[in-house]
């Protein structure tokens, strides 16, 4: 589904972001030179810490930013070159991105998913699925602003899932959210699986990444330094664990630097 | 594209008039604010006019002549002055004083002997008055330059009548007597002339100021509250956000300006001395054809154009609501500097004036107001403000397009 190669992206640091960064260098290479291949019916992952080049990796997959170098293809179409194609077929949830809370749920659906070409009968069956789904139906004629964190959080994957993407993309699927809601949302992600559909996460929960997810890529200072099923990263790194693996990574990452 | 943009045109004017707060604070505020302080603006220059006119000036006099005096203490001047008789010229300086601080309006000391010297006019010394008043104050200067201008002019007629033997012969030929009508003023011209002093520069001020709280908001704020980066990952071109933007901002400029302007004609039986300068100005006398109306039109449209375009460019730019602001404010001075500059100008426009962005459009709408402006002049003023929103919305498309400026 997603094909990333090569992905490398370079951010010009303004001088108060060089202060604010404690650096000297005018550059800051987010992501460097990584390559990977997400397929359907899978949940791949993303896992780092903060700064590891997780959402800048997301954000260039979305078209949202362009990479600096390399190509990424989502279904065979390139993100540069067909970028509203590619938006088309995709989702992108970031606790980032925040909704008018002067609308109505019904109105939010309704007004994104006409962006989508869908017909009104299309949006509304959509709609009454997804409200279901996520348990929002009764707060259909709400504002938002009247709305529970959580609550608005749901609404939120709703609207991103009106067009009923082929690709799911979500930075931090869990972030902010309370624990029923973050399994409820974990469970709709397996449950897009389930249905054929592409999901690729970010995360830096170890627990979440091995829950959830088919295939994961370790990404440490923009690198990928490990990839596969937890299995293959479990027995190449030789570790019992994900966190475990982790950071041996992460140490060798820590040691090579300093050599 | 089309229904797209119709989509964001409708959920961008949804959003602003179905929020009781923005439509209290965007329009009706502004037009009540408006009504209400243009009419005690109004009124009290007004009574301050009236007062004016209907005042008594204090005068004190030295060395009075009798005929004067006879002048003075019969019609119509009778009860138009109060008149304070000097006996010593010790007290002249402290009169003086009184007329620094405002107590007393004028001093009028006539030279001594004043009607013998009169009398004795071939001698050729003529003989002299001198008058000390405050021209700070308002009945003093009144008093110096209407009343007793008069008066002094009165009287050398009379002294000049006698000289010749017949007071008729003071005036060598008649100037406009008969009732033949002189001023061939139009009448829809001299209103249009009177409001064109400060309606220019309202109507310019209104569109800007309509468009800059909501603008600003509406982009600058939804990038800081992050609801633009999620229009960003719809398939929408950017383009189609942008236009968006800018057309429904446009249309809400339009209307704040109106409503500004209903805050106005409300005034207008009290305020009509502040805003036309004549409080017994006529606005019936105002006849737009459709010529005109098609005018002022083109002009105010394209001028909301720029003021949107500039708005929109500043606020993109901006990563919160502050810093927008903080752009937009000197933009504003500058706009409003533009709208003052013609204020004064009674001259025809030059031509080079409607090649100024703004400027040219001010200078415009004065002389639509004044039944002066021709085609051409619109032609040249409406196409530098269409080039001009054209130029800064290729910059904001480029803006748009520039991740740098929509993530940080």
């Amino acid at each position: 589904m997603i094909e990333v190669k090569s992905l490398r992206k370079v951010y010009k640091l303004s001088k108060k972001q060089m202060l604010k960064n404690n650096t000297v260098e005018r550059k800051k290479v987010a992501v460097d030179n990584i390559s990977f291949v997400t397929n359907k019916g899978e949940i791949f992952g993303l896992l780092g810490p903060n700064g590891a080049g997780k959402t800048t990796t997301l954000r260039c997959i979305s078209t949202l930013i362009k990479p600096t170098q390399g190509e990424i293809l989502v279904d065979g179409l390139n993100i540069n070159k067909q970028a509203e194609e590619v938006r088309k077929k995709i989702s992108f949830l970031t606790n980032e991105l925040k909704l008018d809370t002067h609308f109505t749920p019904k109105y939010t659906m309704e007004y994104f998913g006409s962006f989508y070409g869908l017909s009104k009968r299309e949006i509304e069956e959509r709609t009454e699925y997804l409200f279901q789904e996520f348990g929002i139906d009764n707060f259909a004629y709400t504002k938002i602003e009247e709305l529970s964190t959580g609550m608005k959080q749901k609404l939120s994957i709703a609207v991103s899932l009106i067009h009923d993407p082929e690709l799911v993309i979500f930075d931090e699927p869990t972030n902010g959210l309370d624990i029923i809601t973050a399994r409820a949302v974990m469970n709709y992600l397996q449950k897009l699986r389930e249905q054929g559909k592409s999901v690729i996460i970010s995360t830096h929960i170890m627990s979440v990444a091995s829950k959830l997810c088919d295939r994961i890529a370790i990404l440490i200072d923009g690198k990928i330094r490990a990839n596969g099923t937890v299995q293959e990263i479990l027995y190449k790194t030789g570790a019992d664990d994900l966190e475990d693996a982790f950071f041996k990574l992460y140490n060798n990452v820590s040691i090579g630097e300093k050599i | 594209m089309n229904k797209n943009l119709s989509v964001i045109i409708k959920k961008e004017l949804k959003r602003v008039f179905t929020d009781k707060r923005i439509v209290f604070t965007a329009f009706i505020l502004p037009a009540l604010s408006i009504a209400l302080i243009y009419s005690i603006m109004g009124v009290a220059l007004g009574n301050m006019i009236e007062d004016r006119e209907e005042y008594i000036p204090k005068a004190y006099v030295r060395n009075m002549p009798q005929k004067f005096e006879n002048l003075i203490s019969n019609e119509p001047y009778n009860d138009m002055v109060d008149i304070e008789k000097i006996s010593d010229d010790k007290e002249l300086e402290n009169i003086k004083e009184k007329i620094k601080l405002g107590e007393i309006d004028i001093l009028v000391v006539f030279e001594k002997n004043f009607e013998e010297k009169l009398k004795n006019y071939e001698n050729k010394e003529k003989p002299s008055i001198k008058t000390f008043y405050n021209s700070s104050e308002d009945y003093s200067s009144d008093a110096r330059f209407g009343l007793f201008n008069q008066l002094f002019s009165r009287y050398e007629n009379m002294v000049i009548g006698e000289r010749l033997g017949n007071i008729e012969y003071t005036s060598a030929f008649n100037i406009d007597i008969g009732s033949e009508i002189n001023d061939l003023v139009d009448e829809k011209e001299a209103t249009g002339k009177g409001l064109s002093f400060l309606m220019p520069m309202l109507i310019s001020i209104f569109l800007f100021a309509g468009a800059m709280g909501i603008g600003m908001d509406s982009i600058a704020g939804e990038k800081e509250r992050g609801t633009m980066a999620t229009l960003l990952v719809t398939p929408l071109k950017r383009e189609t956000i942008a236009f968006g933007k800018i057309i429904s901002l446009s249309i809400i400029s339009i209307i704040s300006a109106l409503s500004s302007f209903i805050g106005i004609i409300v005034s207008f039986p009290f305020s009509k001395a502040v805003l036309g300068g004549d409080k017994d100005m006529n606005l019936t006398n105002l006849k737009f054809g459709a010529s005109d109306l098609g005018k002022l039109f083109i002009i105010m449209i394209t001028l909301v154009g720029i003021y949107v375009g500039l708005i929109c460019l500043l606020s993109i730019i901006a990563k919160t609501v502050k810093e927008a602001g903080t752009y937009i404010t000197p933009v504003y001075m500058i706009v409003m500097a533009s709208s003052f500059m013609n204020m004064f100008s009674n001259s025809d426009p030059e031509m080079w004036q409607f090649l100024i962005p703004i400027y040219g459009s001010v200078v415009a709408i004065k002389n639509i107001l004044m039944f002066q402006l021709t085609w051409t002049h619109v032609l040249i003023s409406a196409s530098v403000s269409v080039v001009s929103t054209i130029f800064l919305i290729y910059l904001i498309k480029k803006m748009f397009n520039n991740e740098k400026v929509m993530f940080g």
